[in-house]
């Protein structure tokens, strides 16, 4: 059996199983798209994409497919090449079963939206752009996938397009990827010059790639995984769906960035400055993002910070020169964040429509399963041992402990882990324990199966997809394996003093003393002044930037004062100082004519 | 605090030497006794076994009985812990 063949012809496959509810009502008029039909569809894609991950688990068999190729002009040709290699065909089966798992969700969800096939539509495209460009071998083809899960973030945000939050943060989501999308075409403008191609195997490590390139693909991954500068839009994104929520921004499309960097890494391997910067910009985003999930109230903003956080954590792997760290990472992290936005989204519902925790509390009583379920996503979140996060998460962090590299970053990952801890263990202490602060009269339910078997099916994967992935592909780079006992469990001590302050810290608020606000917790509230400072001081200057030069440089000052107007004013100006120069006095001019004329007749004669 | 840091405070240079003046070495030290390193598995072997390019180091013939192993066990992971001690300390080693 030629298992390049099977590997090749298999994964194809699953593209196209996922293309078929978008192909199908095209071509016959009798074939209507239900949202079960879409969910069964991405299911049969999933258990089809297992095969080539177990082709390669077992023979190590890679490949590279090419399509069809684009003669753009004579020397430069774009191929429609896929790549399938380790970090694809792994990826493949971990979205398509999170997505399964959450189209599931989605049936309950959307249950009562008159639009609710459009809404799979959307997500079945999103999906399709996600793995498109997840198997790009060349920029071109990442970049038709990068797009496409842009402006799907964009209609899927605004799904409920009547509120104007919703638009005004979906707007957010797409000027902030934009802005991201100009390095990522710069690098690609420097490729199609300096080396002319656009493919991943010609990325070598070259000593004479030029900064900045791979400062537009940071930037790319700046905005698009919304790093610390590009950030605002992924807190403001929690307007949408929480199905969109949790395919979108917690597993799949914001570790778009992070993939590119992972793709392109051999590129800057060798450049200190653009790791040192990714390390260093990691690890500040994860602790800005922490700082902000401390003091929110609104169950998914807590989760996006903590997505924002995590993010900056695979950013930090990446500028440890560790791209397989951070790959797994991300695998391990879509597991328990997609199933900890199912959770609130499940508790939400129940509590029709409450997304603030101040008004939920003890749900352990009345949400067994689901709350159950969220306990297991906070704890492999934290990096508890030997669930998911911990496999990821704590080699991370050993490597950052025991690399001779930046201890600042170092510091700020550590605090942000301790803080990781502490707004993890406020979200369970507000929304399950403690009193109920829910109102009464609450539909709060968990029977339908459409609910608690994708959350039970997700806590199966947090808990053991970190072991079975490092149990079956062995590390590409060797671990650190030797470091002292308080360096080891430096990761597990800093979450532990993380859980007993966020313990004080809800004995304070028990007490019901009046707390005093402080600059602290107003920098956390309103996520470190960010926000409106850059939304109305860049827009002000550039608009009345604009404003001037519209209107003040072209209007007036070429219009006028340097045309007609100003010729006329030189005009007026000579005019002036020409005309006061005759007194207009004719009588006397005449007078003077005659008396000259007298004087010269009278001495010629 | 990190490992690095806490050996050069606690100890002296001999423990975490200052990257900034590593020892060197004279070129010529021990020489009669040094043998050149052999690498114990061939070049073809490693091509054969599709090894990536970073792992084709000293301790290659580790890790190829350690890839044969993982793939006749195969759904079983846990079979091949006694190869992945030998490549885990033949890694540490170097």
């Amino acid at each position: 059996m030629d298992l390049p063949l099977v590997l090749n012809i298999s994964m194809l496959l699953t593209l196209a199983i996922l293309s078929t509810p978008i192909i199908l009502p095209l071509l016959s008029d009798n074939f209507k798209n239900t949202p079960t039909i879409i969910t069964n569809t991405v299911k049969t894609a999933f258990l089809t994409s297992l095969v080539p991950m177990t082709i390669h688990v077992y023979s190590g068999a890679e490949s590279l497919t090419s399509l069809w190729e684009w003669k753009f002009i004579m020397n430069f040709k774009i191929p429609f090449s896929l790549k399938m290699d380790f970090y694809s065909l792994t990826f493949f089966p971990i979205a398509l079963f999170v997505s399964w798992s959450i189209l599931q969700f989605a049936t309950w969800y959307m249950a009562s939206d008159p639009h609710i096939t459009k809404f799979f539509t959307y997500l079945l495209f999103f999906l399709i752009a996600m793995l498109i460009l997840i198997i790009a071998n060349n920029l071109f083809v990442l970049f038709i996938g990068w797009e496409g899960v842009g402006i799907m973030s964009f209609l899927l945000i605004s799904w409920w397009h009547g509120r104007a939050e919703a638009n005004t943060a979906a707007l957010q989501a797409v000027l902030y990827n934009r802005v991201g999308d100009i390095g990522l075409i710069l690098c690609m403008a420097w490729l199609a010059s300096a080396t002319n191609t656009w493919e991943i195997q010609q990325f070598t490590p070259q000593s004479q790639i030029p900064t900045l390139p791979l400062l537009g693909l940071v930037l790319a991954a700046t905005g698009k995984s919304a790093q610390f500068g590009l950030h605002p839009w992924l807190p403001a994104a929690m307007e949408g769906p929480t199905p969109v929520s949790a395919l979108l921004h917690s597993s799949t499309m914001v570790v778009a960035g992070i993939f590119l960097l992972i793709r392109t890494h051999p590129m800057f391997s060798n450049n200190q400055t653009v790791l040192t910067l990714c390390l260093c910009l990691g690890a500040l985003s994860t602790l800005f993002a922490a700082t902000c999930a401390l003091t929110q109230n609104d169950i998914k903003k807590i989760i996006a910070f903590s997505t924002s956080s995590q993010l900056g954590l695979m950013m930090v792997a990446i500028g440890l020169n560790l791209p397989q760290l951070a790959f797994l990472h991300i695998s391990t992290h879509a597991f328990f964040k997609a199933m900890l936005f199912l959770c609130s989204g499940s508790i939400i519902h129940s509590l029709n429509g409450e997304q603030d925790i101040r008004k939920m509390g003890g749900l352990q009583k009345m949400l067994p399963t689901t709350t159950s379920c969220l306990t297991i996503g906070n704890l492999a979140l934290m990096g508890t041992p030997f669930l998911a996060g911990f496999y990821s998460k704590d080699q991370i962090i050993e490597c950052l402990n025991t690399s001779y590299l930046n201890t600042w970053a170092l510091v700020l990952t550590l605090i942000a882990t301790s803080f990781t801890a502490v707004y993890t263990i406020r979200m369970t202490l507000m929304v399950q324990t403690g009193f109920v602060r829910i109102p009464p009269l609450s539909p709060v339910n968990e029977n339908n199966p459409a609910v608690t078997s994708p959350i039970t099916r997700l806590a199966l994967g947090s808990i053991t997809a970190g072991f079975l992935i490092t149990s079956y592909i062995p590390p590409t780079n060797t671990p650190p394996m030797t470091m002292p006992l308080s360096i080891k469990v430096s990761a597990l001590a800093v979450t532990a003093l993380g859980i007993l302050l966020a313990l004080e810290a809800s004995k304070i608020s028990q007490a019901l003393i009046l707390q005093k606000h402080g600059p602290f917790s107003a920098f956390s509230a309103s996520m470190g002044y960010f926000n409106p400072l850059t939304h109305r001081f860049i827009p002000t200057k550039l608009l009345s930037g604009g404003q001037n030069i519209a209107s003040h440089l072209i209007d007036l000052s070429w219009y006028k004062m340097l045309g007609p107007e100003g010729l006329a004013n030189l005009q007026v100006m000579a005019t002036k100082a020409i005309t006061p120069m005759h007194s207009g006095l004719i009588k006397a001019y005449l007078g003077s004519f005659a008396l000259s004329i007298l004087i010269m007749l009278a001495s010629t004669s | 605090m990190g490992a690095h840091l806490a050996r050069r405070y606690l100890w002296d240079a001999e423990a975490e030497p200052d990257p900034l003046q590593m020892p060197s070495f004279p070129a010529h030290l021990g020489l009669p006794l040094r043998q050149p390193r052999a690498m114990v598995a061939s070049a073809e072997q490693l091509a054969q076994g599709r090894v990536p390019l970073e792992q084709r180091d000293f301790c290659g013939h580790h890790l190829l009985r350690l890839l044969r192993c993982q793939r006749d066990n195969f759904p079983v992971p846990w079979g091949c812990h006694e190869l992945r001690h030998a490549w885990d300390s033949c890694q540490h080693r170097e």
